[in-house]
């Protein structure tokens, strides 16, 4: 299912009407950013895999900065245990396809955005269509077998992808630019065995979401420096934030040769 | 001398609460011995291997410095050095 706006503002992707630098103002207020860096976020296209906790967080932000389009790709319904921490969903759209209720809500935040929702689960065969057109990709899944596919197609493709985790009250952060640093495999380099029902406590995904969202405006703006080659260790435990070094694995089966 | 033993994520559930633990060990210590203290101490619990083998998924850290960058589990401590044991994760 697709969920397309009226593009009347792609054909004004070389400027801004008065509405849109009344809603952006106090971002474009913000020096490293303004008018020229709304624009680049106007022209921009994000692939967000998953909408569930860091995709909820990840998505608000990144419609409400502006980004142009924004592609999410889930097949999940919505559960009565999502809520917790899935903050685009509400009691009422129990049982809905997430993408559905996200697009909604998303494009309610900021009709300026364009949303493509895609219900499917990320595989191999669909990974080449859903990067297809995205300037960078933002993992928001829940499990590694689906980070790694996407990391791998991210590679090969040369994107850039946002890597975020989370588990109980911690978080994880990494931003992975192809043969500039490592990528998830050069970081786990031995598949992990899957939990399911992963505990979380739902603001890390919110904070973590918030961080992939952030690194994303980043990368688009030329704002700042991505973490790349750093694993950013969140835990809430006792609030602290770890930055932990992360090399390039030469014998990376994934990017070593890239 | 005293060692300060941070864990994280499943690792963490394995040795309980907050995920800081306190060791005591002989003067000279490395990695390995603390590995071993650790294994007497909590058993088939901890699962080794996987903080060891090759390419290990788990990031050790002695004061933030991941041990691959020092001298792997030959990494010396010294007293009040804090190690972390950290997983990787997999929510979302």
């Amino acid at each position: 299912m697709e969920t397309r706006s009226p593009s009347y503002h792609q054909s004004q992707v070389d400027k801004l009407s008065p509405r849109e630098l009344e809603r952006y103002d106090r971002q474009i207020r913000f020096l490293g950013l303004g008018v020229e860096g709304q624009l680049k976020l106007k022209r921009a296209k994000v692939l967000v895999v998953g909408v569930g906790g860091l995709g909820s967080a990840a998505t608000l932000y990144l419609a409400s900065a502006g980004v142009g389009l924004l592609r999410i790709v889930d097949d999940g319904d919505v559960e009565l245990s999502n809520l917790n921490r899935q903050i685009l969903y509400g009691t009422s759209d129990l049982g809905k396809p997430k993408v559905e209720v996200a697009a909604r809500r998303l494009k309610e935040l900021n009709p300026e955005v364009e949303i493509e929702a895609i219900r499917e689960r990320l595989m191999e065969e669909n990974s080449g269509d859903l990067l297809s057109g995205v300037d960078l990709a933002v993992d928001c899944l829940d499990n590694f077998r689906a980070r790694f596919i996407l990391n791998d197609a991210c590679v090969e493709r040369g994107k850039p992808l946002i890597h975020g985790a989370i588990y109980g009250i911690e978080g994880r952060l990494m931003t992975i630019i192809p043969g500039k640093g490592p990528c998830l495999r050069c970081l786990i380099p031995r598949e992990p065995a899957e939990q399911e029902r992963i505990p979380v406590l739902g603001p890390l995904p919110g904070v973590v979401g918030s961080l992939e969202a952030l690194e994303a405006i980043k990368m688009l703006t030329g704002l700042g420096e991505p973490a790349v080659g750093k694993l950013i260790v969140i835990d809430g435990m006792d609030l602290s934030f770890h930055v932990v070094e992360v090399r390039r694995n030469p014998g990376c089966p994934v990017c070593g040769g890239k | 001398m005293k060692i300060i033993v941070k864990t994280f994520a499943t690792l963490r559930e394995i040795f309980g609460g907050t995920g800081m633990l306190y060791l005591e060990l002989p003067e000279g210590s490395t990695i390995e011995d603390l590995l071993k203290k650790l294994e007497e101490q909590y058993g088939s619990r901890l699962d080794i291997s996987r903080l060891v083998g090759e390419n290990p998924n788990v990031k050790v850290l002695v004061n933030g410095r991941e041990i691959m960058y020092l001298d792997g589990l030959r990494t010396r401590l010294r007293d009040g050095d804090s190690v972390a044991f950290i997983p990787p994760v997999a929510g979302g």
